[in-house]
């Protein structure tokens, strides 16, 4: 196991300097180069003396190589994701301040998501066409096919400016457990997010069970008397726990993408906003830095989920300890 | 009872008289059975309709700020504006036909891009196997772990966003599911006995990829290219969200979504509901068609 961890850990970190690479190397392609950011911190009206003085003192005048095993050491050696252009903060200043609370965000409807979608798939598959079945698959396909902000715009114009007059914002101070001390704020928010993923995830569990409940082992625990129940929970709920492990641990880049738009519309200051606002105003080592911690939190969710599943399934165990 | 094979005039039809329907017969027929699937191709056809040729007999100004100043602005529908006005003075029905004219055309060469470049992606790996497909996956698995939103939303800042450049981007960035998908598909055929009798005939890789792999999966590729499709037309319309969409006087649904937000609590109904009506339908529609569309490569539900 330790050595499929290390194995495993090994191969993240080469996707993650994969992914440096092609994000260290795209403000190459902008226009203007890689010294576009001191038209966008000193005006568009800066002298070629002193945008070339910027370059020098910012280390962009050495070849890409040279910045990228710098960056690399940087990053890696002294932790350190270097200062933001535009904010006057470090780059891990803003990640400190703003993961936290889109993290509590993005967890809550995770939490929810799992609680409201694993029981209802199951109850789909084992009351299969029923009335139940078709309005929640018919509720999820329009969720599904509905674009994020118009699904919190709607949800916002109902229960915020109609009855029953819910906050249509999080509290604006920056404390990250604001969840728990002004939980009023955060349903609509949660709701909007929890919604959008519950369609998704629903539809899979409701898919998996029913793959799960032809199998032949199904068919012998009834052929042995377990009733429908004991059938459903023992036997049926285990096996379609692996794909759902695994599929969680691969919607972690959707859930923080699905609160980057949530937050721009509840006008909530987290991660998603931050990286817009850093985008927006050509702001590299904030976009560099936010986008490696998001890729090593997928990485890592990836790697718990794999793991999760061979505490569930010893087959898989056994199979990563020989290849 | 016995049947006399070789007698002509029997009256039992020889096995070999059956005339057996065409495959692509069959699978239309199960097509055709699923009413909602025929509903919902009948309603992508019907808004592709009208978004390209009701401009045509029904011209309105759509781009042209300076003329809408002697239009009433969020004006309710009228005989004259039958779904109203927009906050810059544009004819609403109108407009979601010219928003529509972007939003479907983007969507759907944005997601042929993804499915052309999914498949070619997969097949390789799936198909070489070894060393090559370990390094396509893990190069996979990097494009993968970059949070997709954000990936787009930095492309389109830093490229000069054009139009050419959203189908791009969003084409470019789309694929790599898709490829996900393909590849299994190709794992799991070439290691099947068709594959393999062709191989030990001495046949190429690239005839066994183009007679046997490709056929074989391309039932997945077709749901998959519908779905990509609807993915598009939604992540194009995220885009236009965030001020990042097609640029002014240009206009998606998304954008129109946007701005018909900014006008809810105005009461301004006609300036949201129409056009999400018609935004959610159509992506609703492509999904429940790539639904129908694996059933009918399901071959256990084509009776023989």
């Amino acid at each position: 196991m330790l050595q499929y961890i290390i194995r495993r850990l090994v191969q993240s970190f080469v996707v993650l300097l994969i992914v440096m690479f092609f994000t260290f190397s795209l403000p190459y392609f902008q226009q203007g180069g890689i010294l576009a950011p001191a038209y966008a911190i000193m005006g568009t009206n800066a002298t070629k003396a002193r945008v070339a003085y910027w370059g020098q003192t910012h280390g962009m005048n050495h070849p890409f190589i040279v910045r990228f095993w710098n960056y690399f050491l940087q990053t890696f050696v002294h932790f350190n994701l270097g200062t933001s252009y535009k904010q006057n903060m470090t780059v891990w200043q803003i990640i400190s301040l703003y993961v936290p609370r889109t993290v509590w965000l993005a967890g809550a409807a995770l939490l929810f998501t799992v609680l409201i979608s694993i029981p209802l798939g199951m109850y789909q598959a084992a009351k299969r066409n029923s009335f139940v079945d078709y309005a929640a698959t018919g509720s999820a396909f329009i969720l599904y096919s509905m674009p994020s902000f118009l699904l919190s715009m709607l949800i916002m114009d109902a229960f915020s400016f109609h009855w029953p007059h819910l906050p249509n914002s999080p509290p604006s101070g920056v404390a990250p457990w604001a969840m728990f001390t002004d939980p009023k704020g955060f349903i609509l928010p949660v709701a909007a997010l929890t919604l959008l993923s519950v369609a998704g995830l629903s539809r899979f569990m409701r898919g998996t069970v029913l793959e799960v409940l032809v199998q032949d082992y199904i068919r012998t625990a009834k052929a042995k008397g377990c009733s429908n129940r004991r059938v459903l929970f023992r036997h049926a709920f285990r096996n379609a726990l692996g794909p759902i492990v695994t599929i969680l641990g691969l919607s972690i880049p959707a859930l923080f993408g699905g609160a980057l738009i949530i937050e721009s519309v509840f006008n909530y200051e987290g991660l998603g906003m931050q990286t817009v606002n850093a985008a927006v105003n050509v702001d590299v080592p904030t976009v560099l830095g936010i986008t490696l911690l998001v890729t090593i939190m997928t990485l890592l969710g990836n790697l718990i989920a794999d793991v999760a599943l061979g505490l569930i399934n010893p087959r898989i165990r056994i199979e990563g300890k020989n290849s | 009872m016995t049947v006399v094979a070789s007698s002509p005039s029997s009256p039992v039809a020889l096995e070999t008289d059956v005339v057996i329907e065409p495959l692509w017969r069959q699978r239309l027929r199960i097509f055709v059975h699923n009413k909602l699937a025929v509903a919902s191709l009948a309603y992508v056809v019907l808004i592709t309709l009208f978004c390209y040729l009701w401009p045509i007999f029904h011209p309105t100004n759509q781009t042209n700020q300076a003329a809408t100043f002697n239009v009433t602005w969020n004006a309710p529908p009228s005989l004259h504006n039958p779904l109203g006005t927009d906050s810059s003075g544009f004819d609403e029905l109108g407009r979601i036909a010219f928003g529509g004219e972007y939003s479907l055309a983007l969507g759907f060469l944005a997601g042929v891009i993804t499915i052309v470049v999914g498949t070619i992606y997969g097949m390789v790996s799936g198909f070489f196997g070894g060393v090559t497909d370990t390094v396509m996956m893990r190069l996979l698995d990097a494009f993968l772990s970059i949070p997709y939103l954000f990936l787009l939303i930095a492309l389109l800042t830093i490229f000069n966003r054009t139009t050419m450049l959203l189908i791009l981007v969003i084409g470019l960035t789309g694929w790599w599911g898709n490829a996900r998908i393909i590849r299994g598909d190709a794992l799991l055929i070439r290691n099947l006995e068709y594959s393999q009798a062709a191989r030990s005939m001495g046949a190429k890789r690239m005839h066994i990829i183009r007679r046997h792999v490709y056929p074989n999966s391309i039932s997945n590729i077709v749901t998959v290219a519908t779905f990509s499709i609807a993915d598009a037309i939604l992540f194009l319309s995220a885009l236009g969200f965030l001020g990042l969409g097609i640029v002014a006087p240009q206009t998606d649904w998304g954008t129109m979504l946007q701005q018909g937000t900014e006008q809810l609590q105005n009461g301004y109904w006609w300036e949201i509901y129409p056009v999400a009506a018609v935004f959610i339908l159509v992506v609703v529609s492509i999904n429940y068609i790539g639904d129908a569309l694996r059933d009918i490569f399901e071959v256990r539900l084509i009776e023989r």
